[in-house]
């Protein structure tokens, strides 16, 4: 046989052709795909020793034990902590990736520290006669507010501001029956496992506009107008008939007298969506008071604590008297529009924000300081809404803050000459010799008394993961829960009602929480609108098209979103601080196209 | 051999959807464990990658007769016929027998995405772009799982990496079988409601077979026969009717 070029070139293609027939070129194509797995742009997960550590989240009021699982002390993944008798081991989303908060890429990374503390001290000493210092604080009952409280009294003209807060708690282990006039109960209202694991044994009668989360779980969902709880509120107090109130809400006679039956039997409560509504009062006349809402009882402080500024909201301050204005955004908690803010300031007034976000108040404020963010630094965490039982919950840090940051209620100490010290231990000192209460820790499920533990030990579980609870006391009925109330009058001179359906925290989230608003939309995104298909019509808007929300305050581009699910009259949105600012009291708007 | 195909376990969840608030804790859990990114900005659902995906559901009435629902969707860990692992060219995808786990490769998908086509359920998600977190972000990711690289599908596999954990720990005790409160998925141990619940199909004193059986349980789309192990449950007739539906329907926004 002869070796011709043509001979080779046909043993080379019949050789390519029957390779193809073999597993090698696949084999190729995989082990391409190993390598592929290798390349450089993809992280390897950290390795080392593992093991679990303890916090509460500051997230919100609720203040969830935590169980951190750490690999070289780093937490990769948060959960709750099962025997904790009020969490009951659960966490909601925002909690769940917790961790992920310091690495944000929109968190604040620095700020002119030393430029605000001159800046503050030296407007502190220039402030003219009946000029105030103020401190504004998001989330009051924390060990810091109680520091901003001090720190006022012992500046002449220090007020302390907060949001309005509860001064009762709700029982909902006691109740039978729960007439929620729109409030989350299911989505961010108290901890949510203490919610869940009352629910069993409760029955839910949701009133509100359109369905929400809650609404969709609930027992009963009253579908009333706009604007019309108050006529509800009316019908159970007996203060209407149920034929007013059906005409006045467009809800049927026997849906409301089946409330009303069921409200009556005893063991009810009423909460509403803002804790401050004087739908709250209808509390006093359906005989929940020491049953079902409580007076919240405090944690002891020590007696050195008790000279403090009390608690100011902001309309009660005097018109631009405020020269030097601190807030701490530093964690979520109840918003308070500029608008309420910005009359209430001198025309020189220094503003200084710590956050941890340019958002919020970091856009009115001429100094933002960089705040830690959880879970860097120690904090405890107020009461919630749902917590009868007094308690002192420490948020351990789990990670040391990667930016430098100013924590605020020690720059507020610092500027009004408060001696230096631990205000959290101090305040765990003073719990401890009261001998009241238990101590719960979490490694081990064991609740032992506190007159059994060492001050050092109970200070040293509070950090390792525990939490003091109080003894069990006597009910007492909180005040301010007169009735009859003054309803708030309704303007109507916009067209639309806007309902919050979506609870939304504000603050920094977790990246990804991406998987629930943009690669879901299981949540409904901060620029989103939801209206009727009448009113869309009305206004010549179409499904996905973009639009304007236009209210008394102001005006939001938004994607609109036509549903029939939703009432004509009402345009469905996200709530936050956002729509705060935009709706405020007179939460009505009206939707063009852009 | 005949003993160990009678010890064979088949792992699946019981969902009640009565219990559901939608919240989307398992979603994000799942996240946190399985070292799933954040997408880039330009994604949307169809992009997105949940491996569980909690889908608002409701019954296609006006106001104020609408009512709905969250429906929270995974990989149905089909146990026969699984659709997925059939047309798969590069046996990536395989029926573990020890478990009923329907478990991916990574390694071997070339992302052809014929399982993704093959999936009634639309549990299958393809990797459009590099995993990328946020700088620093990376430290929080869990060691026991690879991030997966550009162009491979994913699904759930019901945590295997908590899987393997639980046999180490068993392994390490001297024990052949692993502790089933050991080994519960991310998601079931995320959900606040306790609307997810997990555990062995095949052994009728867990809470999850015993909840398969009840009048109200149901799965998606059964008439196809693939044998799902996601059983789910509700009073409310109209929401078992949805399973016989190609996918759970909901307002437009849902759908991108």
């Amino acid at each position: 046989m002869t070796t011709t070029r043509r001979n080779l070139f046909k043993f080379a293609g019949g050789g390519a052709a029957g390779a193809l027939l073999t597993p090698a070129p696949w084999r190729l194509i995989t082990d391409t795909a190993l390598w592929s797995e290798n390349w450089p742009g993809i992280p390897r997960p950290a390795r080392g020793e593992i093991r679990a550590r303890f916090t509460h989240c500051t997230l919100c009021p609720a203040g969830c034990a935590v169980r951190a699982r750490c690999v070289n002390g780093q937490p990769v993944s948060l959960a709750g902590v099962k025997p904790h008798p009020i969490s009951n081991g659960a966490l909601c989303p925002w909690g769940i990736a917790g961790h992920h908060l310091p690495y944000h890429p929109e968190r604040l990374r620095k700020g002119p520290v030393q430029e605000a503390t001159a800046a503050v001290a030296r407007a502190i000493s220039q402030r003219g006669a009946g000029e105030c210092v103020a401190v504004l604080d998001l989330r009051p009952g924390r060990t810091a507010s109680l520091t901003y409280r001090r720190a006022m009294a012992s500046i002449e003209n220090g007020i302390y501001l907060a949001p309005r807060q509860p001064a009762y708690a709700v029982d909902l282990a006691a109740a039978r029956t729960v007439v929620s006039f729109g409030a989350p109960l299911f989505d961010g209202w108290g901890t949510p496992g203490n919610v869940f694991a009352a629910r069993d044994h409760f029955r839910l009668i949701q009133v509100e506009p359109v369905e929400t989360r809650t609404g969709a779980l609930s027992d009963v969902w009253l579908p009333i107008r706009p604007g019309t709880e108050a006529a509800i509120a009316s019908a159970l107090a007996g203060d209407m008939t149920i034929a007013e109130a059906a005409r006045a809400t467009g809800v049927e006679e026997e849906a409301i007298g089946a409330v009303k039956e069921a409200a009556d039997r005893g063991s009810t409560v009423v909460v509403a969506s803002d804790p401050g509504s004087p739908l709250m009062s209808l509390n006093a006349k359906l005989g929940a008071l020491k049953h079902t809402v409580v007076a919240r009882r405090e944690s002891p402080v020590p007696d050195a604590w008790k000279k403090a500024a009390p608690v100011t909201e902001i309309a009660a301050a005097a018109d631009g008297a405020i020269r030097v204005l601190l807030i701490d955004e530093s964690l979520p908690g109840g918003y308070v529009p500029w608008r309420e803010i910005e009359p209430k300031l001198a025309a020189n007034a220094v503003v200084a924000v710590f956050t941890s976000t340019s958002q919020g108040y970091a856009r009115r404020a001429q100094y933002v300081l960089p705040a830690p963010v959880y879970p860097e630094v120690a904090e405890d965490v107020g009461p919630a809404i749902d917590t009868v039982a007094a308690v002192f919950r420490v948020a351990a840090p789990l990670v040391a803050p990667l930016v430098p940051v100013v924590n605020p209620a020690g720059f507020v100490a610092q500027i009004a000459g408060l001696p230096p010290g631990d205000p959290l231990r101090e305040r765990a000192d003073a719990i401890h010799q009261t001998g009241r209460g238990t101590l719960l820790s979490y490694a081990d499920g064991k609740s032992t008394p506190v007159k059994e533990v060492a001050a050092d030990d109970f200070w040293k579980t509070l950090n390792q993961g525990g939490c003091w609870m109080d003894d069990a006391g006597k009910k007492s009925a909180p005040s301010g829960f007169g009735w009859p109330v003054t309803w708030p009058t309704r303007h109507d001179d916009l067209p639309l009602a806007v309902v919050a359906a979506e609870f939304n925290r504000g603050g920094l989230a977790s990246p990804l929480m991406s998987k629930l608003e943009r690669e879901s939309n299981l949540r409904m995104a901060a620029n989103h609108v939801v209206l009727s298909p009448a009113d869309a019509h009305a206004s010549g808007i179409e499904n996905g098209s973009p639009c304007l929300l236009e209210t008394a305050c102001g005006r939001m581009n938004a994607a609109a979103t036509i549903d029939p699910g939703v009432p004509a009259g009402v345009v469905e949105v996200a709530g936050g601080p956002r729509m705060a600012e935009l709706c405020g009291a007179n939460p009505r708007a009206r939707v063009v196209r852009a | 051999m005949t003993n160990q195909t009678q010890r064979a376990a088949r792992s699946g969840m019981s969902i009640d959807i009565d219990k559901c608030t939608g919240c989307g804790a398992c979603m994000v859990a799942c996240a946190v464990e399985n070292n799933i990114p954040p997408a880039p900005e330009t994604a949307n659902d169809r992009k997105g990658i949940t491996w569980i995906r909690v889908y608002k559901v409701d019954n296609h009435l006006a106001y104020p007769e609408r009512r709905t629902a969250f429906v929270p969707v995974l990989c149905q860990q089909c146990g026969h016929d699984t659709p997925c692992a059939h047309v798969c060219p590069q046996q990536a995808v395989d029926v573990d027998p020890a478990t009923g786990i329907v478990g991916q490769m990574p390694e071997r998908c070339l992302g052809c995405r014929y399982c993704m086509v093959a999936c009634p359920y639309h549990a299958r998600y393809f990797n459009w772009w590099d995993p990328k977190w946020p700088a620093g972000m990376e430290r929080t990711l869990n060691p026991d799982v690879a991030p997966r690289m550009r162009g491979v599908v994913e699904k759930c596999n019901f945590c295997h990496g908590r899987w393997h954990a639980a046999q180490q720990k068993a392994a390490a005790a001297g024990k052949r079988e692993i502790d089933a409160a050991d080994y519960v998925p991310a998601c079931v141990e995320a959900c606040p409601t306790g609307a997810l619940r997990f555990g062995d199909l095949n052994d009728s004193t867990t809470e999850v077979a015993q909840e398969a059986q009840r009048p109200e349980s149901f799965r998606l789309l059964e008439k196809l026969g693939t044998e799902p192990k996601i059983h789910y449950r509700s009073r409310r007739d109209w929401v078992r009717e949805i399973a016989s539906a190609p996918r759970p329907e909901g307002k437009d926004w849902l759908r991108g």
